[in-house]
């Protein structure tokens, strides 16, 4: 997948902005505050509709503009899309795909992006909840019935706590969570087998040899190999079953997916109470990466590559190993408040992001 | 605007507590039926009596019924043996279009929903086991197949199967004369795990 055409309108510190990338690595650079991040932004959102950061629409419109529109070219194995998303002050969100209006979830089916930045570490460092979303977001995009089963299996989560609060037998409900959770505990072991070792491959080059584990610890216990969704619905009815008394008295459910923790160890020590700043980096950037490399082979494209000031609190054997791991990606884009390093400007192009503008793009 | 005319105002408050009626529409309502000739507006009135008047509860099945016991249950050509178990009354009407059932019917009057504070006991299921003793061999569960439906089917064939009763629950899966390309992802799921051999 390659952009090659991207011009913002009243989106974040840009009135206007062109931008001509090369196919493979793009570098923005420039001080801090100068809207290097906005580029990514605005580049995540024509791909896939949204901001990488979370931003909401009207936060991303400029200052004094009444709207923002970003729009460009997007080429994919099979051909050549105009892509354009427009949103006004009054709420209206229009995303056109080669002139003819288009639903946000149609671009989710064409479009793949993964952004890398400084945000991510809270994956590695922080608590058990940052890491399943990170879960639930990224499995969401490999499988469109995970996202149904998550919905669902909240809303079971719900009625079975409010059972549970007000004396009810929380049972049937349990029999349903247990259905649903059993299905989204497979999708999780089935994803993480597959990402772990990727992510511990990318932690070994960028390293140059430190090694980084991940392990899924489901609330409902059952083996990493298992294949087996009867099993695993039987052995959560069954924990449901030791935890009664303890959840009658707390009056909240205790097993189940919403309860599950993905352990990284760095070296063979726990990375979150162990880790580093840099280490935490290191590992959050190789688990995007690995995410990265997962979805080039399910979509069978390369999805476009956002890195976010990935080389600060990398020490410079980190930062040579990061590079040499560009040459397997497609194109790509990447910030840097500081010169960029000598080996990443000879093949890439780069622009330099200054007062509200970009130079080098033509 | 309504200072003039109070009674208006009341009757647009009224109407704009239906469901579905905004302040807008209601008050729109209330105009056009103050336009009416008196004998149409009595009629609505009336008729909106009538129903509070001479509609109840079946005794049995708790169906809505101009009589007691209602239509379906003092119908002697139906199969007294098979009990069709649906939250509304609403469903019950649809459930009654299938061809190839003529069973009685049994309505919940809802379904769990902790959420809303409804527990088994504000639901319709002591009539129900009363009704299991005239010599029921089946009790198909037709709730819906969201979350809170199937809660309520896993809780009632809970309490069925120890009796030795039969209980079944209407398969998930595709709509009949639909697409599949325009079929949702789980639903299509579903319908190939329920699949059967032809």
């Amino acid at each position: 997948m390659i952009i090659s055409k991207l011009k913002a309108t009243g989106f974040r510190n840009f009135a206007s902005a062109t931008l001509a990338p090369a196919d493979g690595s793009n570098i923005f650079y420039g001080d801090n505050g100068s809207g290097k991040t906005n580029l990514l932004e605005a580049i995540f959102l024509l791909c896939l509709g949204r901001s990488h950061r979370g931003a909401t629409d009207t936060i991303m419109v400029q200052d004094e503009n009444p709207f923002y529109r970003v729009e460009g070219q997007i080429k994919t194995t099979d051909k050549n899309y105009e892509v354009a998303i427009a949103f006004q002050r009054d709420g209206r969100k229009k995303v056109q795909i080669d002139k003819v209006s288009a639903k946000l979830s149609e671009l989710y089916d064409l479009f793949c992006a993964v952004a890398v930045g400084p945000e991510d570490s809270v994956i590695i460092s922080g608590s058990p909840s940052a890491r399943r979303m990170f879960l639930d977001i990224y499995l969401s995009q490999f499988r469109k019935l995970y996202l149904d089963d998550l919905t669902q299996y909240r809303k079971a989560l719900s009625q079975r706590n409010a059972a549970l609060k007000q004396g009810h037998d929380p049972s049937p409900f349990g029999t349903i969570l247990a259905e649903i959770g059993a299905r989204i505990i497979l999708g999780r072991i089935q994803f993480l087998r597959e990402l772990a070792i990727s992510t511990s491959q990318f932690y070994g080059n960028i390293s140059r040899g430190r090694s980084l584990m991940l392990r899924y610890e489901p609330s409902v216990p059952c083996d990493d190999d298992t294949d087996d969704l009867k099993l695993i619905t039987e052995r959560f009815l069954e924990k449901l079953d030791q935890v009664r008394i303890r959840e009658q008295a707390v009056q909240t459910t205790l097993v189940g997916p919403h309860r599950d923790e993905i352990v990284f160890s760095i070296d063979n020590r726990p990375a979150r109470s162990h880790g580093s700043q840099g280490e935490w980096r290191t590992a959050a950037i190789a688990l995007k990466l690995a995410v990265y490399q997962m979805l080039r082979e399910k979509r069978r494209m390369p999805p476009i590559l956002l890195l976010d000031e990935i080389f600060a609190e990398l020490d410079q054997h980190r930062v040579g190993g990061l590079i040499e791991c560009f040459g397997q990606f497609g194109q790509l884009f990447l910030t840097t408040a500081v010169e960029p390093p000598a080996a990443l400007s000879r093949d890439g192009r780069s622009f330099r992001i200054g007062e509200n503008r970009i130079e080098g793009s033509q | 605007m309504f200072k003039s005319a109070a009674s208006i105002e009341k009757l647009a408050n009224r109407l704009a507590r239906l469901p579905g009626i905004g302040r807008k529409s209601a008050t729109r309502l209330a105009f056009h039926i103050l336009k009416l000739s008196r004998e149409d507006a009595c009629e609505l009135a009336d008729s909106i009596r009538e129903v509070k008047d001479k509609v109840g509860f079946c005794s049995i099945c708790n169906n809505i019924s101009e009589s007691d016991p209602c239509r379906i249950c003092s119908d002697p050509q139906r199969k007294q043996d098979v009990i069709c178990v649906v939250e509304e009354t609403s469903d019950a009407a649809a459930m009654d279009k299938v061809e190839g059932f003529d069973g009685l019917f049994h309505i919940l009057g809802g379904c769990l929903s902790p959420l809303d504070g409804i527990g088994p006991d504000d639901l319709k299921i002591m009539g129900l086991m009363t009704r299991l003793e005239k010599g029921v061999t089946e009790v198909i569960i037709a709730t819906n197949p969201n979350v809170e439906g199937e809660a309520t089917a896993v809780y009632l064939a809970r309490l069925l199967r120890p009796l030795g009763i039969k209980v079944t629950r209407i398969a998930r899966g595709l709509p009949v004369g639909s697409d599949l390309e325009y079929a949702d992802s789980a639903t299509l799921t579903r319908a190939m795990e329920g699949r059967q051999e032809y």
